[in-house]
């Protein structure tokens, strides 16, 4: 039987079709609104990871590539421990028990959201999972990612250290600006 | 037209099966078979193989509508009930024929799109984008939609589109399945079940639907 290899990415199969996703540095850009549950009920917004940078990922359990860039995901959470980065993982447009049952096979330390109607999903216009969307300090989006990644290495954590390194910078300006006289 | 399979059957009804960008699958020509031994003869079309394309989206935006409307009036001239099911990106010829045909021959159709296909631009923070597939006014279309897909949350504004576009569309959601869940590499076992059935999938669909 022909066996083909199918994204579940909708975005990776349009006019480019072929093209291997990248990272897309953007322009700082205000992010949309974020508000979801987290698996406790608990209701989120970007408003509590203020200040620091968000790796914000879109996934389903249904979708492998989804699945294979997770680990790597739990391994940059241990390894950035301590240094001021969020990582959040919004599932896309299931069940709360669909997610809980994929959780019980991968124990994931960071924090899991449910967009179980796909509104954050619109919101965000995300065609294609996993998306990945990494905010800066100040709630802005600087570089989107389409497609899978090792996010614990190369191309991935260069953008999310390019990032972190932006902190004290952004701090300093803060400060300036405090103290010049108005 | 060339490149296509026929599955001859006595019963009223034909459906043009229109394959996707990635080519034929096995199970999508054996369901064809089957639903020609249940009755609904079957011409089977590959696009893509067709006309020489890659297996790409955008090979199906290249597909001549002209051809794909004169085929469709082929079928029609047989006098059976023609149903066309088209499987994504295969949507976008499909309609674009639809849109060449006369009001009273784009009425007597019923098109079947399995997870289609149509933005021009879906980019993360961009409002989508629609191609422009032309006038559909009367023609009847009913999508299905694997529910474990990017897509789905985006079904209200597709359907919206085909509407806009004078379509009466209509949607099913299909529960536990990805898109292409007859070619996958790692299928679950309820996708591998149901891609056995997908002659019993269609003959349901078309039934609920009544598509007359």
């Amino acid at each position: 039987m022909k066996r083909l290899l199918i994204a579940c990415a909708l975005g990776l199969l349009l006019n480019g079709g072929a093209q291997a996703a990248g990272f897309a540095a953007r322009a700082a850009t205000p992010a949309p609104e974020l508000k979801a549950q987290d698996l406790a009920g608990t209701t989120r917004t970007l408003a509590d990871y203020r200040g620091k940078v968000v790796l914000l990922n879109f996934w389903a359990s249904w979708c492998p590539p989804c699945l294979r860039e997770m680990p790597s995901m739990e391994r940059l959470r241990v390894e950035m421990k301590g240094r001021p980065l969020a990582i959040v993982a919004l599932d896309s447009a299931e069940t709360p028990e669909e997610v809980n049952a994929f959780l019980s096979k991968m124990k994931l330390g960071f924090p899991i959201l449910l967009d179980p109607d796909g509104s954050n999903t619109r919101r965000w216009k995300v065609f294609a999972l996993p998306t990945t969307f990494l905010l800066d300090a100040q709630g802005r989006v600087r570089y989107v990612l389409t497609g899978p990644t090792e996010w614990d290495e190369g191309e991935a954590l260069e953008a999310i250290e390019s990032l972190l390194a932006e902190l004290p910078v952004r701090s300093k300006q803060r400060e300036s600006k405090r103290l010049t006289p108005q | 037209m060339p490149d296509y399979r026929a599955f001859p059957a006595e019963g009223a009804r034909l459906l043009l099966w229109v394959a996707s960008e990635r080519g034929r699958a096995e199970p999508e020509l054996q369901a064809a078979q089957q639903l020609a031994e249940r009755g609904m003869a079957v011409w089977s079309l590959d696009p893509v193989s067709a006309y020489f394309l890659p297996q790409l989206p955008s090979s199906m935006d290249a597909v001549p509508a002209q051809d794909m409307a004169d085929w469709l009036r082929a079928a029609q001239a047989g006098g059976k009930r023609v149903v066309v099911y088209a499987v994504s990106r295969a949507a976008v010829p499909v309609l674009r024929a639809a849109a060449l045909l006369q009001p009273v021959e784009r009425q007597q159709l019923c098109v079947l799109l399995m997870y289609p296909n149509l933005y021009t631009v879906a980019e993360p923070l961009a409002a989508p984008d629609f191609l422009d597939v032309g006038n559909l006014s009367g023609l009847q279309v009913r999508v299905l939609q694997p529910r474990r897909s990017a897509a789905t949350p985006w079904l209200p504004g597709l359907l919206d589109h085909l509407a806009r576009n004078g379509a009466l569309a209509s949607q099913v959601v299909l529960e536990n399945l990805r898109e292409g869940y007859w070619m996958r590499e790692t299928p679950t076992e309820f996708e591998m079940t149901e891609s056995r059935r997908m002659d019993a999938m269609l003959l349901r669909e078309l039934n609920d639907w009544g598509c007359q």
